[in-house]
């Protein structure tokens, strides 16, 4: 039996490797960077021209709904969770993934760790330090929030990599461009998972109905504890849920589905 | 015109083989259509308006927003409107033995007006609806006036992306997929209302990635939210500027292309 030790070292190696491989890719890497800045400050101010004069909305102040939005973006690699099992199916490298001595979902999830590094470093620290710059108070709403923030984006990040299998698998299944299901995902997630937007200031009560689902998960309540605009217990308990849901349907899944699976080369 | 019949037939023939891939795409494209003006709709519908912006224009704007996104597609697909992906791929050259001229070649040779018409026809609706509900009373010359402006947000639309894209000649691997990146720039900050940012952000907006042209601007204009007597012409006039910059950025790339040619190109489909 392989020494936990030396199980860890690969997955942080390749963790490592994702890192150094965004910035040896290309210079231009920092345009994807810039545009996360320019998006948090508009929507800042956009929440300033909307919210003004208002008093709190579906239980949400201006002042939450800033802090909602920054940590949104400062988390929005982890709380998006895309471990480009896509990109490996289209690039045939799920091949080469098969024959190494490390789980597929392992190795995904290490790469995207790595890959996250470089944005907690470039994008989401100086967001964080510069808070008081752009007005909003960045900290948790009390120090319960906090710590229970820590253990919803455990299960964030749970929840969206069990969807990531999914949709990976889904790709298999339909036998389509992976384009399609990345759009079709995309589609879906931009208003129904909550980072862009409070799923509690949608109309039509949509917010109440789209915080069952399994992309609220993935953004809104992780969101929504640490501003303390939901009940923590009943959020953490649905993201439990899906998660203890999610992943046996996404092996499932794609034990089903693998043998349909050609890579020519890659 | 005989080379838009061309694509346009080669268009129909491919989705026509596969009808489940063409209800797919049908589809998915028109769910990435409506879900990139979404979220402001809603907050629009919730708060009855965001600052000067009535509920219906901001449906307006958006509406402009969905064409100018799509129009690309429609008129500019297979790379041409990723011209560095193109370029960096090696794949330039096929552009260049074609008997057109490379206007021609990049104006006929993206046209799928089936295959891309979901990315289209989504705004266009909303257009439809917004216009009696928003624009000041219907003209002729308020129609022609949206027109142009519609034709020259999709300018500066393209041309940001071939002045980014026209890297790809001195740096055909690095700068491939810059065209994602500037794309994703312009489709994101779009749809925002871009009153009350303040004047570095909003100047930035403006000139450095102009996605405030894309339709905040115009509209702000089009619906007399700006009242400035010229305010209309401001967008085409930012369409020229924008475009002849591009096209002096362009034409100096292919200097360098002549000079070094592109070591990229793999006869087998791939590239290096």
């Amino acid at each position: 039996m392989r020494s936990p030790i030396l199980v860890t070292s690969h997955y942080v190696r390749t963790a490592a490797m994702a890192t150094t491989s965004v910035v040896g890719d290309s210079p231009l890497f920092l345009v994807d960077y810039l545009l996360r800045f320019a998006r948090v400050a508009v929507l800042l101010s956009l929440w300033r021209i909307i919210l003004a004069d208002k008093g709190p909305v579906s239980g949400m102040t201006l002042s939450a709904v800033l802090t909602y939005t920054l940590i949104s973006e400062i988390f929005a690699e982890q709380l998006a969770c895309r471990a480009n099992m896509e990109m490996t199916l289209w690039e045939g490298t799920i091949a080469v993934r098969s024959l190494q001595p490390m789980s597929l979902v392992g190795q995904l999830a290490a790469e995207m760790a790595g890959r996250w590094l470089l944005g907690l470093i470039l994008v989401s620290a100086p967001l964080l330090l510069s808070a008081g710059l752009w007005g909003v108070d960045a900290r948790p709403a009390t120090a319960a929030a906090g710590a229970l923030f820590v253990l919803s984006m455990a299960l964030s990040i749970s929840v969206g990599l069990a969807l990531e299998m999914l949709f990976g698998a889904l790709v298999v299944a339909l036998q389509e461009s992976i384009w399609l299901v990345q759009q079709l995902r995309n589609a879906i997630t931009t208003v129904l998972s909550g980072a862009l937007l409070p799923l509690a200031l949608l109309p039509w009560g949509l917010g109440g109905v789209f915080a069952w689902l399994p992309f609220a998960s993935q953004a809104s309540a992780p969101l929504r504890i640490y501003t303390n605009t939901g009940d923590a217990a009943q959020l953490l308990a649905i993201q439990a849920g899906w998660s203890l849901l999610l992943w046996p349907m996404a092996h499932w899944f794609w034990q089903a589905n693998r043998e349909k699976l050609t890579a020519y080369g890659g | 015109m005989q080379l838009w019949q061309v694509h346009g037939a080669m268009d129909v023939r491919w989705m026509l083989r596969d009808i489940r891939t063409l209800l797919t795409f049908v589809i998915a494209d028109s769910l990435s259509s409506i879900a990139s003006a979404s979220a402001i709709f809603l907050l629009a519908e919730r708060f009855g308006a965001i600052g000067r912006w009535r509920a219906d224009q901001i449906v307006f704007m958006l509406a402009y927003a969905m064409v100018v996104s799509g129009l690309p597609y429609l008129f500019f697909n297979y790379n041409v409107s990723y011209i560095s992906r193109r370029v960096g791929r090696g794949q330039w050259d096929h552009t260049l033995i074609q008997p057109n001229p490379i206007w021609m070649s990049l104006l006929t040779e993206g046209f799928s007006p089936f295959s891309a018409i979901m990315a289209v026809l989504p705004g266009l609706a909303l257009l439809a609806w917004a216009i009696p509900r928003a624009a000041p009373p219907l003209t002729l010359g308020w129609l022609a006036l949206l027109l142009l402006n519609l034709s020259a947000s999709v300018i500066i639309a393209l041309a940001f992306s071939f002045l980014w894209g026209s890297l790809a000649f001195w740096a055909p691997r690095a700068a491939e997929e810059l065209n994602l990146s500037t794309w994703k720039l312009l489709d994101q900050l779009k749809q925002f209302p871009l009153d009350g940012l303040g004047a570095l952000l909003t100047g930035g907006l403006l000139t450095i990635v102009p996605s405030g042209f894309l339709a905040w601007y115009p509209c702000r204009t089009l619906l007399n939210i700006d009242t400035r007597p010229a305010g209309p012409m401001v967008t085409p006039l930012a369409a020229g500027v924008t475009a002849l910059l591009a096209t002096w950025v362009f034409r100096r790339g292919m200097k360098q292309y002549g000079r070094t040619g592109s070591q990229r190109y793999l006869s087998f489909g791939h590239r290096r």
